[in-house]
């Protein structure tokens, strides 16, 4: 097969699908006047120039970390993001008939809605069927009467857009709940206006900043309190839901707080954000959990996404839900079937984009067409439940055909049938060049006070490959940006420099839910540890070295013990003193598992996928370069991976690179990270590690007295390890004493890897910590410290350093550290149990049977 | 008949609960046949909020948090109720529960639109292919409603077993279904079950008893206890209630609380708590006293 890059004429070798209609082309094989120019400088760039122009956006989205996690993926979540960097271009002519479509029915459905949750008119009158309504899973009983106290109740809606055969646009689905993707088309605009800058400036493409402004405002004007600087949150289920990266990005954009249901709570019938241990109010909420899920008192008992009391507090009026919680009623396929009527009852107009066709098998009449012309049609479910897709009667073998239609007859009510249409082709790259791929465009629309603002642009999905007729994320398709073209150029509207967009200073300081400070503080923890594990694995790959350049019996008596530490700290098997299996294992087997094994949990791969883990979770907080870095930790780590084969050499110089990049990691939030909760936490979970690390190390290495050449090395390598040598020859001269080692990575202040400095930092950071709402609760964590910066103050190296007779360990030393260990334990507890999520999570009832034994 | 009923429902927990959010169905409704003189609510400890309001099928529900911490919870509600004993329309109702089935699929009149939303699944029932078979002896084409309904709920009394250590309410039908033994509420819905799988709206009633037997008379099941019955719903009469427990058409001896689609739309008292431990300890007690 020829390469794009063996031939240059890209349109000359595109293969036009017959009979569909093509977005760039025409039915002659001419380019459409919107695609002129783009056409033209794409010809111009050339394949070779386009392809690599394609690797730098890939590789901008995966360094901003944008992912889709796809539940059935084995590799789990965080597939990456996938960008065509071939735009959709509509023209400017066109758009704004998409654009007054889709205002009229923004406009339409939210009357649908108020009518839904009000006086429900267009049921008694006979224009809406009430299955439609009543035996609909969205429709939440519980809101009726609830709704938003201003203009309209749908704040956001997004509509699925394809064009038919005959070049028509249709609307194939609305989306009303908390509709996905913004973010995604916004992550794509920014990737695509960085790859194909001159192009995209003379392109004269619409920008979506404005957009996103109009969104603000609109969730600004909810405020039930009025208030100047409302406080607004997005409410994630977390970090296993599949847009997650997508509710991270816009958290981050918006200057919200990205929360999950746990870091919410309800009291006095209003909502308040646990942060830290303070209650702070919030007065909206930007849902992208399932209204069904958000209230196990009120709504699904079993949900854990929730806030128990929510639907109290919207009923109150005490907090704005956007989109309200119930609005997923109008998600259905067979309410598409009613609309023109109900357009021309409402609005006195007809619908001006159309849609498509549908059968509602409720009605007899409708039921006969649909069971009769099954295999021409889309069968879906008015309320699919997660996981049912809609069906291509087409694609059906004649028993599942029969099947079906069992199951129709059996629940008539809860299925529709919709016409199939071919939808339109839109060139896409591919590695053989440009290839027509189905395509569906994702409109959004946000309300202001006089209608509806369509984002100019939106998230336009084509299908991997050309024959799949069905288009989802969830199986696997690429996006692309959308261009919609102004008539004149446009100026440049960014969120920032408008005086009243601007966050307030407190969005930075802002509040710190217990989940997010739970993920920094062992994100500092696991990167800390990552990092401390490659220093050691160095200093032991060196020492390996020597081995085999000197075959030295001490030098490998060393090394044992250097392994048996790191087994140790890491807490992978194989403690010193006990019985020790993997002694016998080779050194260099010994190494490779420290180093690779996936499933033990103290080794370094699996430290450096915790790491990722707990910056995933928090990804709304880091900065870019922060998230740059993270990027490349996973690409060294999976460097890492690939290498397991290699020999040692090539393990250490991946350590090497891992170790610049993770000193990146903590160079950047040492030098770029506002001093601010989250840093505070980020820090004492480094500050922590470090401590019970070195506590754990020197007890490993040291109490344990080693023959003299052993016990010197060792304590070499301590420095090493500690990255004190330097320092301890200039201030001790080369031969390494026990005390003054001692001395330099226990107590002194001046030394930053020693364990007293760690101690200073926390005692300092606890100061810091908001407790005023509780003195006592502080006294817990402060006097732990206290404890142990005491004694340790108090303690002497000599001492220390003595072996005691009756056993031949170092009982002193052994003695302090297993205090500091059991103090440094009992303030990772108490922080966890004061600062972190609440354990002790909403659980329901045991409802009272009616009518026990008589 | 005037009740005065006191129904008391008592949580231990096994660690402090910090938070509660609470709902009460514990209100008897008002309508022709019965009227709620009186209703107090005595929460311990008191709650720091609580409000009363109409849920979505009309009933009084009340919402309450607790925002102390506390280590046992107990709410009383006290009532006084006049009931009075209606014309039965059972045996009015004539009309052959097919067409019943199809006025309600095709009625726009308010009343049948109304009712028409306890055609559907609900969360706690939910139709399974044999249930239809179980009902179709009671369902034979043109017969009268009132009659099939009575027939329906005479097998369920006579093929089930009421035993209360079988079930729990998280116990699923079909497994009520399968061993034939449950309590009220598991009877009620599957009645309710077997009249929406023939097209007929069929609605949860939830309630007391009274079950002092009157001289010579029976002593009636659900004593001490909140009870549970269901309604079929008539396009030309409206609402006609049966007993399934009991065999028999409730009077004004029954006490209507709250209706709904089922069990999970009026629980007497629901509720999410923070913290409480892993174990929670429940007491109930209802007393039925005539006063008059």
């Amino acid at each position: 097969m020829t390469r794009a890059i063996d031939n240059p004429d890209l349109i000359a070798r595109y293969a036009r699908v017959p009979g569909a209609f093509d977005e760039m082309f025409d039915t002659e094989g001419g380019v459409r006047a919107p695609w002129a120019y783009f056409s033209s400088a794409l010809q111009a760039l050339g394949p070779g120039e386009f392809e690599r122009r394609r690797g730098e956006a890939q590789r901008l989205l995966q360094q901003s970390g944008m992912t889709y996690n796809v539940y059935d993926d084995p590799r789990g979540r965080e597939r990456p993001w996938a960008l065509d960097p071939v735009p959709l271009l509509i023209g400017s002519e066109e758009w704004s008939e998409i654009e007054s479509g889709l205002n009229q029915r923004a406009e339409l459905l939210n009357l649908i809605l108020a009518d839904i949750y009000g006086p429900r008119e267009l049921i008694r009158k006979g224009l809406l069927p009430m299955e439609l309504v009543y035996a609909h899973g969205g429709f939440l009983r519980a809101c009726h009467d609830t709704g938003l106290p201003g203009p309209r109740q749908l704040i956001t809606y997004a509509a699925d857009l394809a064009r038919g055969p005959d070049g028509q646009m249709w609307v194939m689905a609305d989306k009303t709940q908390a509709p996905s993707g913004a973010g995604y088309a916004l992550a794509n605009r920014t990737v695509m206006s960085r790859i194909l800058p001159s192009l995209f400036r003379d392109s004269q493409v619409h920008r979506l900043s404005l957009f996103f402004q109009t969104l603000r405002n609109a969730l600004a004007a909810l405020s039930p309190q009025q208030e100047q600087n409302p406080r607004i949150v997005i409410l994630t289920p977390g970090p296993h839901n599949e847009t997650y990266s997508e509710h991270a990005f816009l958290a981050g954009y918006l200057g919200y707080t990205l929360v999950q249901g746990d870091d919410l709570t309800v009291r006095d019938g209003r909502v308040w954000l646990r942060s830290l241990n303070r209650l702070e109010p919030v007065d909206i909420i930007l849902r992208r959990v399932d209204g069904a899920y958000c209230d196990p008192l009120e709504l699904k008992p079993e949900s854990r996404l929730g806030v128990p009391g929510l639907v109290e507090a919207v009923r109150r009026g005490n907090v704005a839900v956007a989109n309200p919680l119930g609005s997923s009623v109008l998600e259905n396929p067979a309410l598409m079937a009613f609309l023109p009527a109900i357009a021309e009852h409402l609005l006195g107009q007809p619908l001006r984009l159309p849609t498509a066709a549908s059968w509602w098998c409720g009605q007899a009449k409708e039921m006969g067409y649909v069971l009769d012309k099954l295999e021409n049609l889309v069968i879906k479910m008015i309320h699919p439940r997660s996981g049912e897709r809609p069906v291509f009667g087409a694609a059906l073998s004649h028993e599942e055909r029969e099947q079906l239609r069992a199951r129709i007859r059996a629940h008539p009510h809860l299925y529709v049938g919709q016409e199939a249409l071919e939808l339109s082709l839109t060139p896409t790259w591919t590695p053989q060049g440009l290839a027509p791929r189905r395509t569906v465009l994702r409109s959004y629309l946000v309300t202001r006070e006089d209608g509806y603002v369509v984002m100019p642009g939106g998230l336009t999905r084509v299908a991997e490959e050309a024959p799949n007729p069905l288009v989802s994320n969830q199986s696997g398709a690429i996006s692309k940006d959308t261009w919609v073209l102004a008539s004149e150029p446009e100026k440049q509207v960014s969120l920032w420099p408008q005086p009243r967009f601007r966050p307030a200073l407190s969005a930075l300081r802002g509040p710190l839910p217990g989940g997010a400070a739970d993920n920094l503080f062992w994100m500092g923890r696991y990167a800390e540890r990552s990092e401390e594990l490659v220093r050691l694995l160095r200093t032991a790959l060196a020492r390996h070295n020597d081995l085999l350049e000197f075959g030295d019996a001490d030098i490998e008596q060393t090394l044992h013990r250097l392994l048996d530490a790191l087994a140790y700290i890491s807490a992978t098997p194989a403690a010193p003193g006990g019985p020790n299996p993997a002694a016998a294992h080779s050194i260099d087997a010994r190494l490779r598992h420290l180093i690779l094994e996936p499933q033990a949990p103290g080794t370094l791969v699996s430290n450096l996928h915790h790491l990722e883990g707990a910056a995933y979770r928090v990804r709304d907080r880091l900065s870019r370069d922060t998230l740059r870095v993270m990027s490349d930790v996973s690409s060294r780590l999976l460097a890492l991976e690939q290498a397991k084969n290699g020999n040692l050499v090539e393990l250490r110089d991946e350590l090497d690179t891992l170790l610049t990049t993770l000193a990146a990691l903590s160079g950047l939030a040492t030098e770029s990270m506002q001093r601010g909760q989250d840093w505070l936490f980020l820090d004492m979970g480094r500050r922590l590690e470090r401590a019970q690390l070195i506590t754990a190390l020197i007890r490993a290495v040291l109490v344990q007295p080693a023959p003299q050449t052993t016990e010197d090395l060792l304590l070499e390598s301590l420095l090493r390890a500690t990255e004190s040598l330097t320092a301890y020859r200039r201030d001790f001269g080369a031969h390494p004493q026990i005390d003054t080692v001692l001395e330099v990575i226990l107590l002194d202040g001046a030394n930053p890897r020693s364990l007293g400095y760690q101690l200073q930092r926390l005692q300092a950071h606890l100061d810091m910590l908001p407790g005023e709402t509780d003195a006592t609760r502080l006294g817990e964590e402060a006097r732990l410290i206290l404890d142990i910066s005491t004694l340790l103050r108090l303690t002497d190296t000599h001492a220390l350093a003595l072996t005691d007779p009756q056993n031949g360990t170092r009982a002193d030393l052994n003695d302090l550290l297993m205090r500091m260990d059991e103090g440094l334990r009992a303030l990772s507890e108490t922080l966890t149990r004061h600062y972190f999520t609440d354990p002790r999570g909403p659980q329901q009832l045991q409802p009272a049977q009616a009518e026990p034994a008589t | 008949m005037k009740y005065r009923i006191v129904h008391t429902t008592e949580y231990t927990y096994q660690a402090p609960v910090t938070l509660c959010h609470n709902e009460v169905h514990l209100r008897p409704r008002d309508f022709s046949g019965q009227r709620c003189l009186s209703n107090t609510l005595d929460i311990t400890p008191p709650p720091s909020i609580l409000s009363r309001r109409a849920d979505f099928f009309g009933n009084e529900v009340g919402y309450f948090a607790v925002q102390t911490p506390h280590e046992q919870l107990s709410v009383t509600a006290t009532s006084e109720v006049q009931t009075e004993a209606e014309t039965q329309l059972h045996f009015q109702s004539q009309i052959p529960w097919n067409e019943a089935a199809e006025r309600l699929a095709r009625d726009l009149h308010p009343n049948v639109l109304e009712a028409r939303q306890y055609v559907f699944d609900s969360p706690s029932v939910q139709a399974w292919p044999g249930l239809a078979d179980y009902a179709a002896h009671a369902f034979p084409p043109g017969r009268p409603l009132g009659e099939a309904v009575h027939d329906l709920m005479a097998r369920i009394h006579q093929d089930f077993a009421y035993d209360p250590d079988f079930t729990t309410v998280a116990t699923p039908l079909t497994e009520v279904f399968e061993h034939r033994r449950g309590v009220c509420q598991d009877f009620a819905h599957l009645a309710i079950a077997c009249l929406r799988s023939r097209g007929l709206a069929a609605r949860y009633v939830s309630g007391y008893i009274e079950t002092d037997a009157p001289p010579g008379g029976v002593k009636l099941v659900g004593a001490d206890a909140s009870h549970a019955w269901f309604a079929v719903f008539d396009p030309d009469l409206g609402w006609l209630d049966f007993d399934p427990t009991n065999n028999q058409i409730p009077m004004d001896r029954h006490i209507t609380t709250a209706w709904g689609r089922d069990y999970a739309d009026i629980t007497p008292l629901k509720g999410v708590i923070y913290g409480g431990g892993t174990a929670q300890k429940t007491r109930v007690a209802v007393d039925v006293a005539r006063i008059e």
